[in-house]
């Protein structure tokens, strides 16, 4: 759409990225659709979802490219990470060579992105503690050490899935007010729309947050 | 930005997977991962020209290279779809189900298929349905005109 009214007023980019098999895109899935797909088959390429959220009163549109974990879609996957003003990235607690192989994801988002670039790191599958192969306090300061932000969540259950997503753009929301990012920048990641003329003081009617449009 | 059919490469991406590409055919050794970046990125172009190359590129994949059908029917689906070629399209979906029939991303990209067409074709009726009313205009003013001798 190039004109028209807009529901929200700001579009931000997000990346999900992190090995094969951690539960990426169903991360996304239970965020878009408060789904779980038990029938995870492994994806081709990248996913786009989309989400309508708000912060501090503002409607945020967050536009969410899920990358394929596979090897062999990385070379190309590596561009969707151009502009990205939000990344979300995942690993298995109980698979430890997921974990182990956040430092390359890391290297990775820090050279494609920007210094502005909120990275959030989610620990999945936390409904299996049983199977755990990396604890809460080691990933923690990992995460402190690298000054990301952290849960461990579930795409199953949803715990937490939520307020990852949603305290990456609040990070990212607190950043624009700071004017530590700019948003004339090319590859901010971030778009503003402007309000149109008349907009409706009054409560807007529910609208639901999951469409697509 | 709506979905994945409105994504378009960018010409730094698709020139630096086509310079890989085109020394590999120089020295006449193209690697299917060489080959597959290539297409997938021009299947994002802008341009039709464009998009029938990465076509024709992931019909050759899919006829050499049995390990990556998967990829390469989903995106011969979304170059297909780019080009409004959708029944082609939806062929390749179908033959996607007829493997894995649950996928989501491929349901998903079905769904985004058909709300296309289905815009589309509604554009055309409405098209068509203002012939009709012009021609029934015609006949009205035809069957007037008689009436008046």
């Amino acid at each position: 759409m190039s004109s028209g009214p807009y529901n929200y007023s700001y579009i931000f980019k997000y990346i999900i990225i992190g090995d094969m098999g951690v539960g990426k895109s169903c991360l996304l899935h239970q965020f878009t659709e408060k789904k779980f797909m038990a029938d995870c088959p492994h994806t081709i390429g990248v996913e786009f979802g989309t989400r309508i959220i708000e912060v501090a009163g503002q409607k945020i549109k967050l536009q969410i490219w899920d990358t394929a974990g596979q090897e062999r879609f990385r070379a190309v996957t590596r561009s969707y990470y151009r502009g990205a003003a939000g990344a979300l990235m995942v690993y298995d607690i109980t698979r430890r060579s997921t974990y182990n192989h956040l430092s390359s994801w890391l290297t990775d988002t820090r050279n494609l992105t920007n210094p502005s670039t909120v990275i959030f790191l989610i620990g999945n599958k936390s409904d299996l503690d049983g199977q755990r192969d990396v604890t809460y306090e080691e990933a923690k300061q990992f995460a402190d050490e690298n000054g990301l932000m952290f849960v461990e969540a579930s795409a199953k259950t949803g715990q937490n899935v939520e307020e990852a997503f949603l305290e990456t753009a609040k990070k990212i929301y607190q950043s624009i007010q700071d004017g530590r990012l700019d948003l004339n920048a090319a590859e901010s990641g971030v778009q503003h729309k402007p309000a149109s003329t008349g907009r409706p003081l009054a409560a807007p009617p529910a609208k639901n947050d999951n469409c697509a449009c | 930005m709506d979905d994945v059919l409105d994504e378009v490469v960018s010409s730094e991406d698709l020139e630096k997977f086509e310079k890989v590409f085109h020394e590999q055919l120089h020295q006449g050794n193209v690697t299917h991962k060489a080959q597959f970046e290539y297409a997938w990125c021009l299947v994002r172009s802008k341009y039709a020209t464009d998009i029938r190359k990465g076509i024709l590129l992931l019909k050759e994949l899919f006829n050499s290279h049995a390990e990556g059908k998967r990829d390469y029917l989903f995106y011969l689906a979304i170059g297909n779809a780019r080009i409004k070629e959708y029944n082609k399209a939806l062929h390749y979906i179908k033959r996607f189900l007829e493997i894995e029939p649950t996928n989501q991303q491929v349901l998903a990209l079905e769904r985004q298929i058909n709300k296309r067409m289905e815009t589309e074709g509604l554009v055309g009726m409405a098209v068509a349905g203002g012939a009709v009313l012009a021609l029934g205009g015609l006949v009205g003013l035809g069957i007037a005109l008689a009436s008046r001798k």
